[in-house]
């Protein structure tokens, strides 16, 4: 019995392991089903486009975001309304890959906090959110409140680090 | 109109606001443990008081949970003491209990240089400790007071119930510089009554909320009370009162006093457990609990603040003798009507509550506000407290749990 049901569990996760990728019809599905006022463009499994609107909280305003996934490039998130967000003190926004492209850094990819193991609807689309909500008191206070890691400046500190 | 979503994020942020206008716990520690001190002094052995047993409690805001910090980093915050004796020498006048309560204080070379002139009821330490980490500034008035065998009894059963009945029992007598007997009248009977635990009392039963029942109540009254983190609305309701007012009269002297703001709050609150409800409907009633009462002296009709526990102390009495006092009450009650709805009417970005929010409560303190807010909302989401709703991806109760993660990226260059 015990053993029985170990190989069902072992079966199981070899299953699971290689279906593991998310299509993108089921992105696709989900994100209109979750944002029926949103956007979506997708060209079979290559590649998916999703542009929506997010109020992070109810008393914030509203954003513009695009989604881009290409595969075997992983997923992008951009603001693109307001075109210009207002910045503290003119500082360079926190946690984006480019200010100016309002390209935003949701996830260490390191600890693999997202793969395409995942639905946009569960991780990055809520951690967009969550990052516009934090932007809003970054504006007030000029200090990021939502945690998060910075990259090491040099390969010294970053071996230090893992000793 | 706000959404009930929109009111209770913008109770969330005046709940923070709260927090931050309170004392730390440290600040309250160490006031604790000061005026702990100066009771044990009064009560060692070769102290002429110790045979009457002095006991210090706190009153006033420190009692009520309404302490607020100062605008200014400099200026001080004020503990307002009572230091109950149980009898006196049957020889001892009122001038003879607040002298020797004077001079045991003065024996003690630390607390003779902290000693202020003498006040009308009270003596004041003012208390300087700076160091690298901690700047404690504070007052500390201390009411020389006499109370009855069985006295402290009495007041934990009175703290232990929610009847309001017999608060007289609770009431001290007091040492008054400008009363007529204060040199001849050895009878306490004779001498000033005051109230302070029947009115923490008063306002602790208009403060409750059914679910919270009776949770502050019988700390308030211990000699060393635990500090509160968890407050209830009325308290963080007259907190923010409190606070506008500092910033609208800054230190003018004719400002609406505290006391007239925590009736008037008490009086007006309908047990609102929203935050926002409860300041917008004590704002926009307390006005009606004012009263005109004549006055045969004066003979005229005059405006009456009773004392909730002694209807023969008007709280507004001195707006006879200084009519600015009530005009002022009056400017700072519509100003605060205006501010706060302007602060209501901002729904479109954290950042413009902010900014009305700064004219109405101080810069400093609401950065502060939304830098804890924001602290909060990580802890939260850390301890999968966060969720997303569905159409609009809005962070709140309800929709997808926000799972962990870390927000990445590099510092760019410039």
């Amino acid at each position: 019995m015990r053993l029985a049901q170990k190989l069902k569990i072992i079966i199981f996760t070899v299953q699971k392991r290689k279906n593991k990728r998310i299509s993108l019809i089921i992105q696709e599905g989900k994100l209109k089903s979750i944002y029926p006022d949103s956007k979506i463009n997708r060209n079979r499994e290559s590649s998916l486009k999703w542009v929506g609107v997010l109020k992070p909280t109810p008393l914030s305003q509203e954003y513009e975001v695009k989604l881009v996934y290409k595969k075997n490039k992983g997923v992008d998130v951009y603001i693109t309304s307001p075109k210009e967000l207002k910045r503290f003190n003119k500082n360079n926004l926190p946690h984006v890959y480019s200010t100016k492209e309002q390209k935003l850094c949701l996830y260490y990819p390191k600890y693999r906090e997202w793969t395409v193991e995942q639905l946009y609807t569960d991780s990055i689309i809520p951690w967009t959110s969550e990052w516009l909500m934090h932007y809003e008191i970054w504006l007030i206070t000029g200090v990021w409140s939502g945690g998060g890691k910075h990259p090491p400046k040099n390969k010294e500190k970053e071996k230090s680090k893992k000793e | 109109m706000l959404t009930v979503e929109q009111k209770k994020q913008f109770s969330e942020i005046f709940e923070e606001l709260s927090n931050n206008l309170d004392i730390s716990e440290t600040q309250h520690n160490n006031a604790v443990k000061s005026y702990q001190a100066v009771g044990n002094w009064l009560s060692q052995e070769d102290s002429i008081l110790a045979k009457y047993k002095p006991q210090i409690l706190t009153q006033g805001s420190f009692l009520l949970g309404t302490v607020i910090q100062p605008i200014n980093d400099i200026d001080d915050i004020d503990i307002d003491l009572v230091c109950e004796l149980t009898g006196k020498n049957i020889e001892w006048t009122q001038n003879d209990l607040k002298r020797i309560v004077g001079e045991r204080l003065k024996q003690n070379a630390t607390y003779e240089e902290m000693l202020d002139e003498e006040g009308r009821r009270c003596w004041t330490l003012e208390y300087r400790k700076e160091s690298e980490y901690l700047k404690e500034k504070y007052h500390m008035d201390i009411l020389p007071s006499i109370i009855n065998e069985g006295y402290s009894m009495i007041l934990e059963k009175a703290f232990s119930h929610t009847d309001i009945r017999n608060v007289d029992n609770l009431a001290i007598r007091i040492t008054d510089k400008e009363s007529d007997n204060y040199k001849s009248d050895t009878n306490t009977d004779n001498w000033l009554k005051s109230n302070p635990f029947g009115y923490g009392k008063w306002f602790f039963n208009r403060a409750e909320i059914s679910n919270l029942k009776l949770f502050s109540l019988n700390e308030s009254i211990k000699p060393a009370p635990k500090y509160q983190q968890k407050k209830l609305p009325l308290q963080r309701a007259v907190q923010v009162l409190k606070r506008h007012r500092d910033i609208i009269f800054n230190g003018d002297e004719d400002k609406p006093i505290s006391i007239i703001i925590t009736t008037l709050s008490g009086k007006a609150y309908n047990q609102e457990e929203n935050l926002i409800d409860a300041i917008k409907n004590i704002i926009n009633t307390m006005h009606n609990h004012i009263e005109e009462r004549y006055d045969s002296d004066l003979n005229k009709r005059i405006k009456y603040i009773p004392n909730p526990v002694n209807e023969e102390e008007n709280f507004a009495d001195k707006w006879i003798e200084y009519p600015q006092r009530e005009k002022n009450f009056y400017l700072w009650l519509d100003k605060i009507k205006t501010d706060f709805s302007d602060i209501l009417s901002q729904s479109q970005g954290l950042q413009f509550i902010n900014e009305s929010m700064q004219k109405s409560f101080g810069k400093d303190i609401t950065t502060k506000t939304f830098s804890s807010y924001g602290e909060r909302q990580r802890v939260n989401r850390e301890n999968g407290n966060l969720k997303v709703s569905s159409l609009t991806g809005t962070i709140g109760a309800v929709g997808t749990k926000i799972k962990n993660h870390n927000f990445y990226g590099a510092e760019e260059k410039e």
